[in-house]
């Protein structure tokens, strides 16, 4: 696989870093993410993953573009309000980069469809907003071996985790109690600043994008804690649960492709 | 006292609402608002018991004494 002129000169300036290669850049081009969900996080995800060159980006969210979204979801602009958001960010994506294949998949993440989304990608980026779905995906990424990034914002607070299934702890090591089903949260919970979910977001992508070209150290059993309050970060060590119902079955995953 | 009908506002926008009418008020005085049962209900005096207002409820109405 050899890139094109016009790649060269669209990938350039990230050509030219030192940790960074040709190969590198024809591993991503050959890479497939899945980002599940495209709002405050998967905004900023998908759109670095696009531009940086990754060849194939699904798209999965079920949800319609609202008005009081925009103030968080860069992706999607104020015409935009009432479209599907995973179509609506596929076009977004295929104006920014269109070397890439865009997928949009505008379904609900279910125990049903998660395995046959996520089976065959190389990683998945968790840009989803609930515990359920969070778990879901760690528990389908797990499942088929995929590179899962983790990821959760609230208000000004934003945590962060990278996953090789079999190799380093997954979600469910980490947090191996979920919260129940049901309980109401109070309306704080829905409380977030756009430019701190942009930054956490960012971050997923820088991760997503190391786990792809084997460039630099991926956050693996380690949870990054960011306050943007006062930009405090704090890094908790992880590690792998024997007995984990997700991942204690599951056989290394391969180091990169 | 001031008051403020939430009925039909769902959260967080009846959240917000409050949240901007306690804005107004100072330290100890009131403000009575009345909410859909069920979410909103359970929702909303938590909410205000997080940001450390006194809450108490009557029926539909919740009554938040600002901190
Ligand atoms: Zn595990």
């Amino acid at each position: 696989m050899t890139l094109s002129d016009s790649e060269l000169e669209r990938y350039s300036r990230q050509l030219v870093m030192p940790e960074w290669s040709g190969e590198a850049q024809e591993r991503l081009k050959r890479a497939s993410a899945i980002v599940v969900g495209v709002g405050a996080l998967g905004s900023p995800a998908a759109t670095y993953l696009a531009a940086a060159g990754v060849g194939r980006i699904g798209i999965v969210d079920s949800d319609a573009v609202e008005l009081s979204n925009l103030h968080r979801q860069p992706l999607h602009y104020t015409p935009d309000v009432g479209g599907a958001k995973a179509e609506n960010a596929a076009v977004k994506l295929s104006f920014l980069n269109p070397e890439v294949q865009l997928e949009p998949y505008p379904v609900r993440l279910e125990p049903t469809n998660a395995g046959p989304i996520v089976a065959g990608a190389d990683v998945v980026v968790d840009c989803s907003d609930s515990f359920a779905t969070r778990y879901l995906v760690n528990d389908a990424s797990c499942a088929e071996g995929v590179a899962l990034v983790e990821a959760g914002v609230l208000g000004l607070s934003g945590l962060v985790t990278s996953i090789r299934p079999g190799r380093s702890a997954c979600y469910r090591c980490a947090f191996p109690v979920e919260p129940p089903e049901g309980s109401v949260p109070s309306c704080r919970e829905a409380g977030v600043l756009g430019a701190m979910a942009g930054i956490v977001g960012s971050i997923q992508a820088l991760e997503a994008l190391k786990l792809l070209t084997g460039v630099g150290e991926p956050l693996l059993d380690r949870i990054l804690q960011l306050d943007g309050a006062d930009l405090r970060q704090t890094i908790v060590a992880t590690e792998r649960r024997a007995g984990c119902p997700a991942c204690a079955a599951v056989p290394a995953a391969a180091e990169s492709r | 006292m001031r008051t403020l009908d939430l009925t039909g506002v769902i959260c967080p926008m009846n959240w917000v609402r409050a949240r901007l009418a306690l804005e107004g008020l100072g330290p100890g005085e009131a403000l009575t608002v009345r909410v859909d049962p069920g979410e909103p209900l359970e929702s909303l005096p938590r909410s205000a018991e997080e940001e450390g207002h006194d809450v108490t409820i009557d029926g539909d109405r919740v009554t938040i004494v600002k901190r």
